[in-house]
């Protein structure tokens, strides 16, 4: 005589052990705070560029590695290029979250961080290279 | 990965006719979704012809004239009729509501019921909420204070702190909002949903809790909280009016708040 077969469980955890889950991260405010904070800064900073650019429009590469000699707007550009990849980074972090499951969460998130990361720092060396690369002045 | 399309033994057939009676005058057409785990069957869409004047005027009035007059399988939860139990929460035309606070003439052409989106189903309407129950416990909904209460009576509270309560006793637990939030969809197994934080935030403003601090530790998490994107289903949703998403918001600015 055979026992009936019970049906098999993948999971037989109780609910409260799933919701507890692996407890909190205790992190995700400052990634708010700075997806918000970027954001906020973008705002500024990208009118600045958009009026820049219209007036370096038709400029040669002279004109413009003068332009991005000047402390201010070295500055600027540089302040521009990270809240920029730092605001891309948090919201593609974001995107993970929603869309990427399972073994390839962790992955893509690490992934993302080191893609925008390497860009943004390009980003950061290109302007110091128009800022401090700058040819001598011709005679 | 993404989900672009229902798994295969979910996509939802055709199902039965039940034509209305001889002579009715006033016919309605709903389409109830139907799946039973008593056989290997995809869940289908039976469709019932009613005549609105022989039943009361809202949605779960239908509901049990169709189960008691027309196919006693149907499967549904009510208790209340009222709104106050949660019970009868369902997908009505497209909306989380509850069956017995919608009125049929609120809605326009055949009017389609499905379970709450994105759950387990038991079976045709009921969908299975344990794991919303178990959330909601896991962020222990009572009291916790280490002051002994006043031996003459109760805790007491003033006006001004009893009304910070207003808006989340109200709760039902009904789970329209959290089953109508897409990124409870995408995470609902990390992400505790508008009606839990809601149920959270109602004890972090309870001035008789003394456990703040320790409820917003456990909920400083990047699913638990903030896999909140301000979507606004919930508040859209609420049967009862409330606004999970706001409170959703005042957890948020309290984690920023202590952090500044």
């Amino acid at each position: 005589m055979n026992a009936p077969v019970s049906p098999h469980h993948d999971v037989m955890r109780s609910q409260l052990g799933r919701a507890r889950g692996l407890g909190s991260g205790h992190s995700g405010t400052g990634h708010w705070i700075a997806e918000r904070v970027s954001a906020a800064t973008l705002l500024p900073l990208s009118g600045w560029f958009v009026v820049q650019m219209f007036r370096l429009g038709g400029a040669d590469y002279e004109e413009v590695a003068e332009w991005g000699g000047r402390p201010l707007n070295a500055t600027m550009l540089a302040a521009l290029v990270i809240s920029s990849f730092y605001h891309a980074e948090s919201g593609l972090q974001v995107i993970v979250d929603d869309y990427v499951h399972g073994k390839a969460h962790v992955p893509a998130k690490l992934g993302v961080r080191f893609v925008t990361g390497i860009l943004g720092l390009l980003g950061v060396v290109a302007v110091l290279k128009l800022a401090l690369g700058r040819p001598a002045p011709k005679a | 990965m993404v989900e672009l399309r229902l798994p295969r033994n979910s996509t939802v057939g055709q199902g039965q006719f039940f034509p209305a009676p001889a002579g009715a005058k006033t016919v309605r057409v709903f389409k109830i979704y139907r799946w039973t785990p008593d056989d290997d069957k995809n869940p289908v869409m039976d469709t019932y012809e009613v005549d609105l004047d022989a039943i009361g005027p809202m949605v779960l009035d239908a509901l049990i004239h169709i189960k008691n007059d027309i196919d006693p399988t149907l499967t549904f939860r009510r208790s209340c009729r009222e709104g106050i139990c949660g019970s009868c929460a369902m997908n009505i035309d497209g909306e989380n509501t509850l069956a017995c606070l919608k009125p049929i003439k609120d809605m326009k052409g055949d009017v389609i019921i499905n379970p709450l989106p994105h759950m387990p189903i038991v079976k045709d309407l009921v969908s299975n909420l344990d794991g919303a129950y178990a959330q909601l416990r896991s962020i222990e909904p009572w009291m916790k204070a280490d002051s002994a209460p006043p031996p003459d009576g109760e805790r007491r509270q003033s006006i001004e702190e009893r009304a910070k309560l207003d808006g989340m006793w109200e709760c039902i637990l009904c789970f329209c909002c959290t089953t109508s939030c897409p990124s409870y969809w995408w995470n609902g197994d990390r992400y505790l949903g508008p009606a839990v934080l809601l149920a959270a935030n109602r004890w972090i403003v309870d001035s008789r809790d003394e456990h703040t601090g320790d409820r917003l530790d456990s909920l400083e998490d990047t699913f638990k909280l903030y896999a909140c994107r301000t979507i606004m289903n919930c508040t859209q949703t609420c049967p009862k009016g409330l606004n999970p998403a706001k409170a959703i918001g005042h957890i948020k600015e309290l984690q920023v708040e202590r952090k500044l």
